[in-house]
């Protein structure tokens, strides 16, 4: 059984999770969703109401996503996708340790083209390294770009 | 028991210069931090034990070839990967420190797609992801089995024998004419495909004569460069369901309906049956259910349950096909459940044109890996798999042994049942903190325990991580290990200088234990 303090700690949490499932809900009016067998379908009556401000990312890595045209963004789609959109790994984890705005890498404005570079060739926590041959200089440098495009401080 | 290291020395300067010359400096990789990023992301130590001394990423069959050739003169063993996500097994890792790993991810063309007769001819750098961006982006009328964690090759996965929960799950049954580069650097073409300008390659598996396919699955015999693959017409109808059994013992029954269900194709692809953990790792994290001492308490399963509508036992079944067709198994697994499960069984359905996320389409996906994150910090995952017969009382008897000892030793109890027509893949992962010294500590001799039991009863791993991959081979024990015997006397003749994958499900005549066997 839980003790009080840690109902206490569970509490934002609980919200984190929420919005995990309300991205989860809210994909299947999309064309497409994952449907793998981890996947837990939550009844009507404990399925929350999507958030109001949903943002309008695509939720898959079969879509073409924001500012399409940008030269990084097909690569970005590409090798990172997978798990950086949707109900997916890397949204939930950012989600967890930081906020849900922050855990939709397409949407951010404060990423840097350095610390881009050392997460993708060193990983970050559960995300794993990506070789050269994976990801070449020039393919990094490009989702660098692309995802620093919004942040004017960027180099 | 572990495969010992330090047996390869490192590859030399001259041999890393000769591969340069053939594939280009660019896709020869030697740095510190080249080696790094190539180590195990899961791995128990970091992942110095299995380092590779350089990596080789050629990108044509010619390339691989010359490459042979210097590794047999030069006898520096390479250790080949698709696109090296095998995670949970080792990744990219060699057996072996010092091994060079050869990396086929820029062999990722999707050689051909046949709509008609329902195939494709892939590399093996091909992903889930690729090849179903590709009919999706095409509007080809076809589906693909996926497994949990889809990050991988299509073809590396099914010569792995991976799974999926869909029809034609059973990748390596799915696998229909390779393409393979012998220690060698012969090149050969397997079934039909030994006949030039072939017809039939992805059509007939077998060929004349012996069938060779199977020789290079979980093998250290060649270099598969081009794998067939069936693909699934796509459907007029799908439904599907996520069956909630709410007792731990009702394994037993659950275990008999469907694997009867699924032995008469009413239901026609391998069932994913799995514990309660297994869903809660995906939607939280330990932390937010107990961070009490030893293995999270049933009470507190109980309420994991209840919060994200779970039963100890949460079964998924989907049925695929002509409309008239799905609706008449849907009547009789619905027959066969309810009344042992005292409820209802509600399909969600979908039929042509509806959006996809209603199907039972196997959509890439790697949501899976978030299972590492359960006990938090930088966390990893072993799966721990072996073969059972899908009978109920086993199933329970060995659910309820296997769960004795993850309490016992303080571990959490996730695992599936994949339930076959007349086996069951038992796939559990060991999750651990890679940061928690104690628990990788537990979670390794844990590992070596549960083989041991699992032998007791006569069932032994389908697959395998690198660490323990001898440990399993040894299971394979009749006859005074014939297998091994065998599997040593061909590997010796078709590649005597040992340069591919040695180690690789325990062959290896490097092994000093192998010294003299025979």
């Amino acid at each position: 059984m839980l003790k009080m303090s840690q109902m206490t700690m569970l509490k934002p949490l609980c919200i984190a999770l929420s919005f995990s499932v309300a991205v989860s809900c809210g994909k299947k009016e999309t064309e497409t969703s994952t449907d793998e067998p981890h996947k837990v379908e939550t009844t009507a009556a404990s399925a929350p109401k999507p958030a109001p401000h949903e943002p309008a990312f695509p939720r898959t890595a079969f879509e073409k996503g924001p500012d399409a045209t940008h030269p990084g963004a097909e690569a970005f789609r590409l090798e990172c996708a997978m798990c950086h959109r949707g109900f997916s790994t890397g949204v939930i984890m950012l989600e967890r340790r930081l906020d849900k705005d922050s855990a939709i890498l397409e949407q951010r404005t404060d990423l840097t083209v350095d610390y881009i570079r050392a997460v993708v060739r060193n990983g970050l926590v559960n995300m794993p390294a990506f070789s050269k041959v994976e990801l070449t200089d020039e393919e990094l440098d490009e989702i660098a770009a692309f995802l620093t495009r919004n942040n004017e401080e960027a180099e | 028991m572990q495969t010992t290291i330090d047996e390869i020395a490192p590859v030399s300067d001259g041999a890393l210069e000769r591969f340069r010359g053939v594939i280009g400096a660019q896709w020869v990789l030697s740095s510190v931090d080249d080696r790094r990023s190539y180590h195990d992301p899961y791995a128990f130590d970091g992942g110095p034990e299995h380092e590779a001394s350089a990596i080789l990423a050629p990108q044509s069959v010619e390339e691989i070839q010359a490459i042979i050739r210097i590794a047999n003169e030069e006898k520096t063993p390479l250790w080949p990967v698709g696109r090296g996500k095998n995670l949970g097994y080792g990744a990219a890792a060699p057996v072996l420190r010092n091994s060079l790993i050869l990396d086929l991810s820029r062999m990722n063309r999707i050689l051909e797609v046949d709509e008609k007769s329902a195939h494709c001819l892939l590399e093996p750098g091909v992903g889930f992801f690729d090849l179903y961006d590709h009919l999706q982006a095409n509007n080809i009328p076809l589906w693909m089995s996926v497994p949990g964690n889809s990050w991988g090759s299509v073809i590396g996965n099914a010569l792995d024998r991976g799974i999926g929960y869909t029809p034609y799950g059973d990748h390596c049954d799915m696998l229909c004419g390779l393409e393979v580069v012998l220690p060698d650097g012969d090149v050969i073409r397997t079934g039909m495909g030994a006949m030039d300008n072939a017809s039939t390659w992805q059509h007939y598996r077998h060929g004349y004569g012996p069938g060779w396919e199977q020789m290079f699955v979980q093998s250290s015999l060649g270099v598969v460069t081009k794998g067939g693959l069936w693909l699934q017409p796509e459907p007029e109808m799908t439904a599907k369901t996520e069956i909630r059994f709410p007792k731990f013992e009702d394994a037993e029954w659950a275990v008999d309906v469907l694997a009867d269900l699924r032995r008469r194709d009413i239901i026609q692809h391998n069932i994913v049956f799995g514990s309660p953990i297994r869903a809660a790792t995906v939607l939280s994290q330990r932390a937010d259910w107990y961070e009490g001492e030893g293995a999270i308490p049933d009470a507190v399963c109980e309420e994991i349950m209840a919060k994200f509508n779970l039963g100890w036992w949460t079964g998924k079944i989907n049925v695929q096909g002509h409309a008239e067709i799905v609706e008449a198994s849907m009547k009789i697994i619905r027959a066969a459940i309810e009344p042992r499960l005292g409820k209802e069984v509600d399909f969600e359905v979908w039929r042509k044109g509806d959006p996809i996320s209603k199907s039972a389409r196997g959509v890439p996906t790697t949501i899976g890996l978030q299972a590492v994150n359960w006990y938090g910090g930088r966390g990893g995952h072993i799966g721990f798999a072996p073969v059972m017969p899908s009978k109920g009382a086993e199933a329970l008897a060995f659910a309820r042994k296997m769960k004795a000892i993850y309490d016992e030793v303080g571990q959490d109890y996730y695992t599936t049942f994949t339930i076959g027509r007349r086996h069951i893949n038992n796939v559990n992962l060991l999750l651990y903190d890679r940061d928690d010294v104690e628990m990788v500590a537990r979670v390794k001799s844990l590992f070596t325990r549960l083989v041991d039991v699992a032998r007791a009863e006569g069932y032994a791993e389908y697959r395998g991580h690198i660490d323990f991959m001898d440990m399993i081979a040894d299971t394979y024990d009749f006859n005074d290990h014939a297998l091994r015997r065998l599997n040593d006397k061909v590997k010796k003749t078709l590649d005597p200088n040992n340069i591919i994958a040695p180690g690789r499900n325990g062959i290896s005549p490097y092994h000093p234990r192998k010294e003299g066997a025979e």
